[in-house]
């Protein structure tokens, strides 16, 4: 199966979909159940569904691989489910291979998605897989050690509920070859006609090797008719090759289980003995699909490009809309009903614009998830103890952010398991409980997103850091000069790294500096805080979205910029001399309410020729960031706009307009260009 | 995606020997017409501040945002005035949009290799920094552009 059939695309994309969602849900339960050490009924009945789903699209697509892993692993749980006291013995074991199983899974659908698929082979883990079933049976089937890896499923003979079952053994005619096939066209005659049915061996049509077991002990038709055994015993009678069919009594209860495959039932036993210990309990259905039945949700899901697509529309419609609004043609003409109609429009775009918003939005639920397995496999790896707490888990961003910093904080998770949490040995000795801790935790704060990553860990040592640094040639200015915040930020640099040992999780040659670049793309950026000994937080801030925006339209001689509005307090003229002032090192100050704030001249920053010098002719506009106050003086305000944020041409990389206070650019209504402002870089360095 | 590629190619061929040449101050340079997208009279220019001076800016190309580059400061000649003549060439350099402000377009010409002479290895212009190759034509001389060797500088670390 190395190319898709194109007519198979749209298939494919639901079959990756739903297997994904379907792993994800997987994990999920595996990781809460491990905690408890135990698998809730209804959780074995999801895994065993789940399984059972993925084996079913996987073989309809032709996915061997998968839908044989799948099957084996919905084997073992169908064991569990039989008996789930089975699952202390094997408790750890079959965690583990659930969760490598899972992997398997995974890794297999991410390379059907690329160009030349080959099927990787499940066959270890699926081995290890019967080994524990069979481990799990060995209780009952007490000469057998191990089963066969081809004994398959068929080792547990069904059972059917109820009254009116029958039993029926069918011999083929001596020689007619192709047995199993010939059961399985029986069954398939027969089918229609029962309630219920099961056959032993299960599955006569996958395994020609069980022609033997066929000629040795007949095929063996478990009934619960329809209506009478009559119509069956009239099908079975005329099917083709039927030598001889017997009705047999059901099976003494208490009567031990055998291995079907291996060890052909003894003439003088009763024909198959399903009792187990447990058949008094309610089993389940024989077919094991019975999938829960899903509250009926009014879901649908629909492929990224067309959301952005049609966000993109959406901003294009508000920008066409302040066109139309802002139309040189009407200035200065009294229009009452345009403009009452205009109003009428902006409210409707604004409504439209916040729906395709939310489409967008994802909870960072799914994300955090995730986060719990790395933190399990990598707690196993490096024999460390830590508990992922999640916060906010429930908060919402969009969709592109959401895919973007999943791979950031994988990373940074992982640095802090690795270098951030101490051994257990290491923690008893420090005074800390052994267990480590990793919060991570999610909130709004306007129009951003603040995300921590907190380890309670050793903290990040200064001196080792600058040394780190020297030594690499990072450092830019004279060690004492550097804050222990700017020597925190040294890490995000590239080229360092301060672990001495290149480990399996952090160190593959992606460093702090690749998180920060991923965060950076979607407009967002990275603090760091530590405390030695205590731990260290990273806080990632992204903007809620990234399309379209309300701002604030200011022109410095014939360049237009755009405010944020969100970082807007307000907007003033200046009209006593006398509030500014130079402070000690020649900077500007305004003193407003009692209060004074650094000036900052966007026409002197960024070196565009104005008229406009003098304070008082100008406007000034005070806005804040997260960290600071200050007051940004332009030539005049222009008016509010929404705008549409397009990032800067990729041929301005290198430039680092970002860290220079421009987020990106917008269109006017007029098809001029403006610049944002980002009010939180825009004076970083002071 | 290969077959995509492969038309892309076929309709290379045929553009592969043209040229569009254009003036900067009074020599003629040229560059393939597979690379050019589109021609536009000068129109407004946002300036970006802090980068070099060749940058102008950024225009709006109906709703993309595409770099200016002054050829002539790129090419560190005096700037001149723009004027009616004026024009930017919005060209394609690794699927990146790009605009050239050039004094004039003059034609687009077809070239075959044998008239393609390659640039003098050490001429004290440093023109063969950039040049891909020079042409001799009825009487004129055109310098063909390499666009890669044009913007090494702009396209490293993107």
């Amino acid at each position: 199966m190395s190319t898709i059939d194109p007519g198979m695309e749209s298939l494919m994309e639901a079959f990756i979909y739903e297997t994904t969602t379907l792993l994800e849900q997987l994990d999920e339960i595996m990781l809460e159940s491990e905690k408890e050490r135990n698998i809730s009924g209804d959780n074995i009945n999801e895994i065993f569904r789940i399984m059972h789903t993925i084996k079913g699209s996987a073989a309809m697509m032709g996915f061997t691989g998968i839908s044989n892993m799948a099957h084996s692993v919905e084997d073992v749980f169908y064991i569990i489910r039989e008996n789930p006291s089975y699952l202390d013995m094997v408790c750890d074991a079959v965690f583990d291979l659930v969760f490598q199983a899972s992997d398997f899974l995974k890794q297999e659908i991410e390379n059907v998605q690329g160009e030349d698929y080959q099927e990787n082979d499940p066959t270890p883990i699926i081995q290890r897989l019967e080994q524990q079933a069979a481990i799990m049976k060995g209780e009952e089937a007490a000469p057998k050690e191990q089963v066969d890896a081809s004994a398959d499923s068929i080792s547990d003979v069904p059972q059917i509920e109820g009254g009116n079952v029958h039993y029926i053994r069918v011999k083929f005619e001596d020689g007619c070859q192709m047995e199993n096939i010939r059961a399985f066209a029986l069954v398939n005659q027969v089918k229609d006609l029962c309630e219920e049915l099961k056959t032993v061996p299960e599955n006569p049509e996958k395994d020609a090797s069980l022609c033997e077991e066929i000629v040795q002990n007949g095929f063996l038709l478990i009934v619960k008719p329809h209506n009478s055994i009559d119509e069956i015993e009239k099908v079975v009678e005329t099917a083709l090759n039927v030598q001889s069919y017997e009705i047999e009594q059901p099976p003494a209860l208490e009567q031990p289980k055998s291995e079907a495959v291996e060890q052909p039932v003894m003439e003088e036993q009763p024909p198959v003995s399903i009792a187990k210990q447990e058949a008094e309990k309610p089993k389940s259905q024989p077919q094991p699909a019975a999938p829960k039945v899903n509250a009926k949700q009014s879901l649908i899901s629909v492929n990224q490009s067309k959301l952005d697509h049609l966000m993109d529309l959406v901003g294009e419609l508000v920008t066409a809309e302040s066109i139309v609004a802002s139309n040189p043609d009407l200035k200065g003409q009294r229009l009452d009903n345009f403009t009452k109609s205009i109003r009428e429009l902006r409210k409707l775009t604004d409504e439209l614009q916040d729906v395709v918003m939310s489409i967008r939005m994802v909870p960072l639920n799914g994300t955090f998830q995730k986060m719990n397995r790395i933190v399990r496999d990598m707690c196993k790896k490096l024999g460390k103890r830590v508990d992922l707490v999640t916060e906010g888990g429930e908060t919402e961003v969009d969709k592109t952010i959401n895919d973007a910093i999943a791979d950031p904080f994988m990373h940074m998770i992982r640095n802090s398991m690795d270098h951030g949490i101490e051994s257990v040995e290491e923690r008893i000795a420090s005074g800390k409980s052994e267990v480590g801790q990793i919060k991570l935790s999610a909130r709004n704060a306007g129009g951003e997103i603040l995300i921590d990553i907190a380890d309670d860990g050793q903290g990040l040592d200064t001196h080792k850091l600058l040394q780190k640094a020297r030594n690499n040639g990072l450092l830019v200015k004279a060690e004492s000069d550097y804050t222990d915040k700017e020597i925190f930020h040294l890490i995000m640099l590239p080229g360092f790294s301060t672990n001495e040992q290149v480990t399996e999780f952090s160190g593959r040659g992606v460093g702090m500096d690749v998180v920060r670049k991923n965060v950076e793309k979607v407009g967002g950026s990275i603090s760091i805080d530590s405390t030695k000994g205590k731990g260290t937080t990273f806080t990632i801030k992204i903007p809620l979205t990234l399309a379209i925006m309300d701002g604030m339209d200011i022109s410095v001689g014939d360049t237009t910029f755009t405010i944020p509005i969100t970082s807007i307090k307000q907007s003033f003229k200046i009209t006593d001399g006398s509030q500014v002032f130079f402070n000690t090192d020649g900077k500007e100050m305004i003193m407003l309410r009692g209060e004074c704030y650094p000036i900052v001249r966007l026409h002197e920053l960024f070196q565009i020729p104005t008229e406009i010098t003098d304070l008082q002719s100008g406007i000034m506009i005070q806005v804040e960031s997260s960290n600071n106050i200050f007051c940004i003086f332009a030539d005049e305000l222009i008016g509010e706009q929404q705008v549409v944020v397009k990032p800067f041409p990729p041929f301005f990389n290198k430039y680092g307009l970002k860290d220079s206070g421009l987020s990106g650019c917008t269109i006017l209504g007029d098809g001029n260009i403006s610049l944002i402002i980002d009010v939180r870089n825009l004076v970083s360095d002071r | 995606m290969a077959e995509v590629n492969q038309n892309e190619n076929k309709v290379m061929d045929d553009l592969s020997s043209q040229f569009l040449t254009f003036y900067i101050d009074d020599a003629i340079y040229g560059i393939p017409l597979a690379d050019v997208i589109e021609i536009i009279n000068i129109q407004n220019i946002t300036t970006i501040p802090n980068v070099p001076a060749y940058i102008k800016g950024i225009t709006n190309l109906r709703g993309k945002v595409v770099p200016v580059l002054d050829v002539h400061l790129k090419m560190n000649k005096m700037e001149t005035e723009y004027n009616d003549k004026t024009c930017i060439i919005v060209v394609d350099i690794h699927e990146m949009q790009i605009g050239l402000v050039v004094d004039s377009v003059s034609e687009v010409i077809t070239l075959t290799k044998e008239q393609m002479a390659a640039p003098p290895k050490n001429d004290e212009y440093g023109y063969s920094q950039f040049l891909d190759s020079i042409v001799e034509m009825n009487g004129k001389i055109i310098l063909n552009i390499d666009f890669d060797k044009f913007f090494k500088n702009d396209l490293s670390e993107i």
